[in-house]
């Protein structure tokens, strides 16, 4: 049985109107959640309306399953991804991700989502052309759905408790699936321990990427190279980088023989320098600017970096996300869908 | 199925924030002789933000004892441990935030 509050309209429209007065969209008109939609999505998950995901503990708020039903019909989904979007909140709201840190802070991260497993397909989820890009249901509106759960359900309004100085485009959506068929190496989802016949959602609290583009070099070390500098840009001893390598970079470092932990040992290497030529970073490093002849690499360990492959077959671009406080306030999380 | 002048029924989105039943502690009568307890945030400066406030109340007050903690990470609510440990100890407690 549906609990939430009622508002009776005589069309969409109306409703549309009421609901950007009331300030619960994204800037963007919604789909009305009528009881009837909101019912379909509900009897696609498996569970009841009012069984709990999860709380945001700071600031109070049990989200249900209605609540995510009722933000994910506003945000244009089909019930089939209502699964993917409860999977999501449960990572989010799960304490390492620190969600009321970064949706309330200023330094303005975007949650991500990145699926992997059978469901991308079954779905369209789009990991190839365009990846970061509109055009694709799936990708916008599972996105825009976990953003207005944040909205809406866990309370953090821009303006109001999100206070970030700049924001970050993601915060109207930022999902994509990873390219396990253009990529020659094991899937991310399979690293976080789900077999290839499970499906999986991590979430990254991203800050803004930094493109590497790279069109002329075909060895690992030359394409690793070009990313030395935007990785410098985000300051030493990062907990966790994501990094998106286009299907033609990681084409020409597998060819060589080299896995993903070879790129991230060398990786690791290459970004090591003495601390004062670290200096002010463009991302704050944790502490005092750094100084001296300490060495320290953009991450603290290999490991720090999570590597996936995404994107169109044409062009040589890549790109390099760091993560919300260094990529140690928050942690990315993965849930099974 | 529905007629077209039918109202259009939609749900509300939001969720409403847990109620908590507390009420202010009780205020001492002075800060003479009492031990109070600074508690930072993890941010820049707030522990510099504090000890100026307690230098400013010690310059008026004779404060008992002093006590000093850093929760660590201003995005995350203080341990209970931490906070049963200071609220057991101390007779108040002044936490703040920098940067």
């Amino acid at each position: 049985m549906l609990t939430s509050e009622q508002h009776q309209f005589t069309d969409a429209h109306q409703a549309i109107e009421f609901y950007f007065k009331q300030g619960w969209t994204d800037g963007l008109p919604i789909v009305p959640p009528t009881p009837d939609l909101i019912k379909k999505f509900i009897g696609h998950s498996g569970y009841t309306s009012d069984q709990i995901i999860g709380e945001e503990p700071v600031k109070g708020r049990t989200v249900t399953i209605e609540k995510a039903a009722i933000n994910s019909v506003m945000a244009g989904c089909i019930p089939e991804y209502f699964p993917i979007i409860i999977a999501a909140t449960k990572a989010i709201l799960e304490s390492e991700f620190c969600l009321h840190g970064v949706t309330a802070s200023t330094m303005g991260a975007g949650v991500l989502s990145i699926i992997d497993g059978p469901i991308v397909d079954k779905l369209s989820i789009n990991s190839e052309v365009s990846t970061f890009g509109p055009g694709h249901r799936a990708n916008a509106t599972i996105g825009r759905a976990i953003r207005l759960i944040i909205i809406n359900a866990t309370g953090s309004k821009s303006g109001e408790l999100d206070k970030a100085t700049l924001g970050h485009p993601g915060k109207y959506t930022w999902c994509i699936a990873e390219n396990t068929k253009g990529s020659p190496w094991v899937s991310l989802g399979k690293e976080k321990g789900f077999g290839e016949l499970k499906s999986s959602i991590t979430v990254f609290a991203g800050l803004s990427s930094i493109q590497v583009s790279n069109h002329h070099s075909n060895t690992p070390e030359g394409i690793l190279r070009s990313f030395r500098d935007a990785l410098w840009a985000t300051g030493p001893n990062q907990g966790e980088i994501l990094i998106v390598i286009c299907p033609e970079h990681a084409k020409i470092i597998s060819d060589s023989g080299w896995s993903k932990n070879d790129v991230k040992e060398f990786l690791h290497k290459m970004t090591a320098r003495p601390d004062h030529e670290w200096g002010a970073g463009s991302l704050p490093p944790l502490g005092n600017v750094p100084s001296g002849d300490t060495i320290s690499s953009a991450t603290l360990s290999p490991d720090s970096y999570n590597i996936i492959v995404a994107g169109g077959s044409a062009g040589a671009f890549s790109t390099v996300i760091p993560m919300w406080v260094a990529g140690i306030g928050s942690k990315s999380v993965t849930k099974e869908i | 199925m529905s007629n077209i002048s039918d109202p259009l029924i939609v749900l509300d989105p939001t969720v409403s924030p847990k109620t908590i039943n507390t009420k202010l502690a009780n205020r001492p009568e002075t800060l003479n002789g009492i031990k109070v307890g600074l508690l930072a945030n993890g941010k820049h400066n707030s522990e510099e933000l504090l000890q100026y406030v307690y230098d400013a109340l010690n310059n008026i007050y004779e404060i008992g004892a002093l006590r000093k903690d850093n929760k660590g990470n201003a995005s995350r609510i203080c341990p209970p441990e931490l906070l049963n440990e200071i609220a057991e100890e101390c007779d108040v407690v002044i936490t703040a935030s920098g940067d």
